[in-house]
């Protein structure tokens, strides 16, 4: 898969509609984004509120005003955002660095949002890309250093703690066959086809509904849902489950 | 029981799935069979069980690597990160106050050598001059006075006569002609400016004491 990473005025992933019948056309501004497929404009979510709120502040130079908003941006997206990128990336330092990146570079370009889009799909574009880009980056690196598929020091010490941040689990066994599962399922998932994995990935970790994977990708909307068929059936394959 | 000469295929499922997780509106021909289609219904559980699991390990995964903690302290660096954005570009000064001080450190240096190379030439330059210049000097003034000199007539030496059997007088008393004259100058007050050479200069007396 290509993962060529477009500007944060047009973060879709490259590649993912490099196919012109994959393409799904996109919004003109003005139009709502529930009008992607002909249907009436839906209202503007909160948080896309929000963000028209910060553009102005940010236009009309109260800065502060809109990092002290931008707060409750980052609050309602974060754990979301730590989610994909660690999904995608399965390295928790590569997961928060990105993540970081995502939103400094949304709030440096919340200028050129547009309600053509709701805000979470343009903010996971950026952070889609920013994973793209990182993955490429270290594939470029693991052609000339020993890889590595363990988990990090770091990400053992997190993973020995109980969810909460507390003590390490009381139930070894438990948390051995939990990890050993998750392992798993990353193993599983990393073996997803290109396209496949972030359908899957942004519909399942990133609580995205078709549609919004459509906005995000560039691919049509049935195009996504067969890929997220397809994406379920191998899954299933190989966890041992009913292809 | 109602026997379903077809059943849904895993697409219908899927579809299904998607749409009750996001709230949507299922279909209603859809609804009615898996309300109906014991097999189907079972299908449907396992598939739904089998994404449901996979979104709740994903979410254990995260969770116990990002810990609460870790989202506070995320979330201060975000926000440290965003009191740069839209600030005026922080001039460093230490690339700055390093590329003047170095033209200026290599506009002296080569002022220096210049001076350098001129003092050498200058030096080089007055050597060879006075070099020409003392010969010419030599030439030109102390050679025809010495030249002149056998010509000239004899210094008046006021000596007392000795008695001598015809000879030459003695070189002593020529010496003791010079050493009087210099007692005397030195006995004369000193001149203020030469006092410093005066102090540098040895004197008869000490290299005299030195000898003895």
């Amino acid at each position: 898969m290509s993962t060529e990473v477009r500007s944060a005025r047009d973060p879709r992933p490259a590649g993912l509609a490099d196919r012109p019948s994959d393409a799904a056309p996109a919004p003109q501004p003005g139009e709502g984004f529930a009008g992607h497929g002909g249907r009436s404009p839906a209202p503007l979510s909160e948080d896309s509120r929000l963000a028209i709120d910060i553009r102005g502040l940010v236009e009309r130079g109260e800065m502060d005003e809109a990092r002290e908003r931008f707060g409750g941006l980052v609050t309602a997206h974060q754990r979301r955002a730590l989610r994909i990128a660690y999904q995608y990336l399965r390295d928790a330092a590569d997961a928060d660095e990105a993540v970081q990146d995502a939103f400094v570079k949304v709030f440096a370009h919340i200028t050129s949002y547009r309600e053509a889009w709701p805000f979470e799909v343009w903010f996971t574009r950026i952070l889609i890309n920013g994973c793209l880009d990182r993955r490429k980056a270290r594939a470029r690196r693991d052609r000339w250093f020993v890889s590595s598929t363990d988990a990090t020091p770091a990400d053992e010490a997190r993973a020995a703690m109980s969810p909460a941040g507390g003590p390490p689990d009381a139930n070894p066994e438990g948390r051995l066959l939990a990890r050993e599962r998750r392992g798993r399922l990353a193993a599983a998932v990393d073996r997803l086809d290109g396209r496949q994995r972030t359908v899957f990935m942004l519909c399942h970790y990133g609580d995205c509904t078709p549609r919004e994977v459509s906005a995000i990708t560039g691919l049509n909307e049935s195009t996504v849902r067969v890929h997220l068929f397809r994406a379920a059936r191998k899954l299933r394959g190989l966890l041992g489950g009913k292809p | 029981m109602i026997v379903h000469a077809h059943h849904l295929n895993d697409e219908r499922l899927l579809d299904r799935y998607l749409a009750e997780r996001g709230g949507e509106m299922p279909d209603p021909p859809v609804a009615e069979h898996l309300a109906d289609c014991h097999e189907c219904a079972a299908r449907y559980d396992d598939l739904a069980g089998f994404l449901d699991g996979v979104r709740e390990e994903a979410d254990a995964d995260t969770d116990a690597v990002f810990p609460a903690e870790h989202l506070r302290v995320q979330h201060q660096q975000i926000a440290r990160r965003l009191e740069q954005v839209g600030r005026a570009a922080r001039v460093i000064s230490f690339p700055g106050h390093f590329v003047s001080r170095h033209m200026s450190v290599s506009r002296a240096r080569s002022v220096t050598r210049w001076i350098y190379a001129a003092a050498a030439a200058g030096l080089v330059f007055g050597v060879g001059l006075g070099a020409m210049g003392v010969g010419a000097l030599y030439d030109s003034a102390w050679r025809p006075v010495s030249h002149a000199r056998p010509f000239a007539a004899p210094r008046p030496v006021h000596l007392a006569p000795v008695a001598t059997n015809g000879a030459q007088p003695a070189p002593d008393a020529a010496d003791d002609a010079f050493l009087s004259d210099l007692e005397l100058a030195l006995e004369r007050p000193p001149t203020r400016e030469l006092q410093p050479f005066d102090a540098l200069t040895p004197h008869v007396r000490e290299i005299t004491d030195r000898v003895r």
